[in-house]
């Protein structure tokens, strides 16, 4: 806008001046730098995802060229070659939420009572213990893959290469970021009000269920979307347990995919992968704001975003 | 309802290599406010919560009617707590938080409505009972902590500093509503705070704590006017604390103390100390004259530095011997003689002057129970003053439910 000495009418000129001349004056100026490097980097990672979504749109046959806008076809309108119709495409579809599922159901309760032991493990080797939590979060995923593949190949041998196999993986690293998000929760509702459970009379037992459980909630449903987000995203661990065409899920078969020939089928796979996450996201969000609606408003936006931003560590 | 008695033997709770608690003994009697006051970290929240059964003890018994409890887990014990930040269950509205206790105890429907409705009409809640606590005031949420507590009859009430989020206003308010409900469902209430002001407006009876230890116990009166440590005297109000040392007796039995050149009478203080001391007079003691004036027990000094409070003008005074003095004037409307940089006669009244031994009795638990002091004047406190002002709020509410 600086470098426009043209401007339409001098009145908006002497305004933008003023504009000007005023951002300097005042002892806080606008971090308008930030602002656009920020920006800057949103478009950046955006835009291709955005490009992506859009090719699933195509009516042609193209993944590169724009040939009009199909808003089915990719997804189910084509009779051979949409995700609804072509088999492996859905099976891979299916695998993928096959697995989320399971995944959200083993490693969220698992994850909610490690949670719970850790936070409230006072003594030798609490500290420890709850540092090595984060492992699984900074272990390299090949490394934890193929760990597992190992394992289950040489010790472990009963368990053959399979959606077990896959689950058990996954379920895996996925107990870690529940029990820093459940963990956190617990952080920072503190004890006091499993203190005053106890002190009106209710067992530890009935304590865990009325108390800590409502209280909990907010973060049980957010460990939920965020390990359904990360189980539908995961590539690695999927692919070297995986049994083979029958256990490919999306990310695998948008990898091996477009390295062959592509269609815009692919990018609607992965567009439905997208919308997926973002849905989990979004709903963990708003789950954990309805539930901490009664507790203070302030706390309960940033504890919503830190903990569903959680699973991007 | 009828308070239950409290009796801590050697009390001790060990965390790693600190000492949080350090052996402390004390009865608290039924229907009692007894209150233990000092400064932060002097472990008296500890206290309160080994007797609650937050912790366990690493010595020492806890008897709540005789009977020891200190295995025995929280929710089992008969006692209850109005925690510092109120705990209330932020997902259940307020009747459902006050009826959480009955509902454990398995308590039939109708009698916890009757309950419940009674606690909140005690606390004056009774038309706030389908709110969520987010909803209510810091100082309702406190009256509803209260009726949590005390909906379930304990045998004691224990409550960790409840007025201190509160500001200055309320809890004055709270305060005489609090004492006034203590006398009238007659629990006995173990208060902690480290704001001595409070402690000495509600207590029976208060245990002043340091360092783990109980400094001294006794009524609010005896524990500001017969202070038995440096420390007692030191956290309760402010005291000038001056050092000297003992040079006998005169004919009176008052002590001959010597502060930094100058020979003093003081009438109060344990007998038979000797050596160095620490002389001790409260600032609304300390007489000023007009400056010449000689005689027992004054000091000529320069008046350093002069605080208007409202109601008081603080002066400080700096004695002749280097000593700075705090002296408190009452504002009567009429101009201070005492500029700054005037001189002056300083007045200490040898009834006003205390003398105490320099060491406090920090270092056994037992002596400042037992041992010391057999007072000289003595001092027992008309009962009659604080039940006075209480009178007027007392008869607002029935019985608490019986």
């Amino acid at each position: 806008m600086k470098a426009q000495p043209l401007s339409p009418a001098p009145g908006a000129a002497a305004g933008l001046l003023r504009r000007l001349l005023q951002r300097r004056s005042g002892p806080v100026r606008k971090p308008r730098v930030l602002a656009l490097v920020t920006w800057a980097y949103i478009a950046w990672s955006i835009v291709p995802v955005l490009i992506a979504i859009q090719f699933s749109f195509n009516a042609g046959r193209s993944v590169s060229v724009w040939q009009g806008f199909s808003l089915t076809r990719w997804y189910w309108g084509d009779p051979v070659n949409s995700v609804w119709h072509d088999p492996a495409l859905q099976h891979a579809l299916i695998q993928s939420l096959k697995l989320a599922g399971l995944d959200m159901l083993v490693a969220t309760p698992i994850g909610v009572l490690l949670a719970l032991g850790l936070a409230r493990w006072r003594g030798y080797g609490a500290r420890p213990a709850n540092f090595l939590m984060l492992f699984p979060l900074v272990t390299p995923e090949i490394v934890m893959g193929v760990s597992l593949y190992l394992v289950f190949q040489y010790v472990f041998t009963f368990i053959h290469p399979s959606t077990a196999a896959q689950v058990l993986g996954q379920v895996t690293f996925s107990i870690s970021y529940v029990v820093v998000v459940v963990r956190g929760r617990l952080f920072s509702i503190g004890r006091d009000y499993e203190e005053a459970a106890a002190d009106l009379g209710a067992t530890p037992w009935e304590t865990l269920r009325l108390v800590l459980f409502p209280l909990l909630l907010p973060a049980v449903l957010a460990s939920l979307m965020i390990v359904f987000a990360i189980s539908i995203d995961d590539f690695v661990i999927t692919q070297w347990l995986s049994c083979g065409a029958g256990c490919d899920t999306i990310p695998i078969k948008i990898y091996s995919a477009t390295r062959a020939a592509p269609l815009p089928s692919i990018n609607a796979l992965a567009a439905i992968m997208v919308y997926c996450s973002l849905a989990a996201v979004v709903l963990a969000f708003v789950c954990y704001k309805l539930l901490t609606r009664s507790e203070s408003s302030a706390d309960s936006t940033q504890a919503a975003i830190s903990s569903v931003g959680a699973f991007d560590l | 309802m009828s308070g239950g008695s409290i009796s801590l033997v050697d009390l001790t709770k060990r965390f790693g290599a600190f000492t949080a608690v350090d052996g402390i003994s004390l009865d608290v009697e039924q229907g009692e406010f007894f209150s233990l006051l000092g400064p932060s970290g002097c472990g008296k929240t500890t206290t309160l919560r080994l007797v609650a059964g937050f912790e366990s003890p690493s010595a020492g018994q806890i008897r709540v009617n005789g009977e020891d409890m200190a295995q025995t887990p929280a929710h089992r014990r008969p006692v209850n707590t109005v925690f510092q930040n109120y705990a209330l269950f932020p997902f259940l509205d307020v009747f459902d938080n006050v009826a959480f206790g009955l509902r454990r105890a398995r308590v039939p429907k109708d009698e916890i409505r009757r309950r419940v409705g009674e606690a909140l009409e005690l606390v004056q809640l009774q038309t706030f009972s389908k709110r969520r606590p987010a909803r209510l005031s810091g100082g309702q949420q406190q009256r509803v902590a209260l009726a949590r507590a005390l909906v379930l009859k304990p045998a004691v009430l224990l409550l960790d500093e409840p007025l201190g989020a509160l500001d200055a206003k309320l809890r004055k308010q709270l305060q005489v509503e609090l004492k006034a409900l203590q006398e009238q469902v007659g629990i006995t209430f173990i208060y902690v705070t480290h704001d001595q002001e409070e402690a000495l407006t509600m207590s029976d009876r208060i245990a002043v704590m340091s360092n783990g230890r109980v400094e001294q116990v006794g009524p609010p009166r005896e524990i500001y006017e017969v202070p038995k440590t440096v420390f007692v005297a030191d956290f309760l109000g402010v005291s000038n604390l001056m050092a000297g040392s003992i040079r006998g007796y005169d004919e009176h039995g008052r002590y001959r103390v010597e502060v930094g050149g100058f020979d003093l009478r003081a009438a109060r203080g344990a007998h038979s100390l000797i050596g160095d001391v620490k002389v001790t007079i409260r600032p609304e003691r300390v007489r000023l004259q007009a400056d010449g004036i000689s005689g027992e027990n004054r000091v000529p000094g320069t008046v350093e530095r002069w605080v208007y409070l409202g109601n008081a003008m603080q002066l400080i005074v700096k004695l002749a011997n280097g000593e700075a003095i705090q002296a408190l004037i009452h504002n009567t409307g009429e101009d201070s003689p005492f500029a700054v940089g005037s001189r002056v006669c300083v007045h200490l009244p040898e009834q006003a002057l205390r003398v105490l031994p320099v060491s406090a009795s920090s270092h056994s638990g037992t002596t400042s129970g037992t041992a010391q002091v057999r007072e000289r004047a003595s001092e027992r406190r008309p009962s009659s003053v604080r039940s006075g002002v209480n009178e007027t709020l007392v008869a607002r509410t029935g019985p608490a439910g019986e």
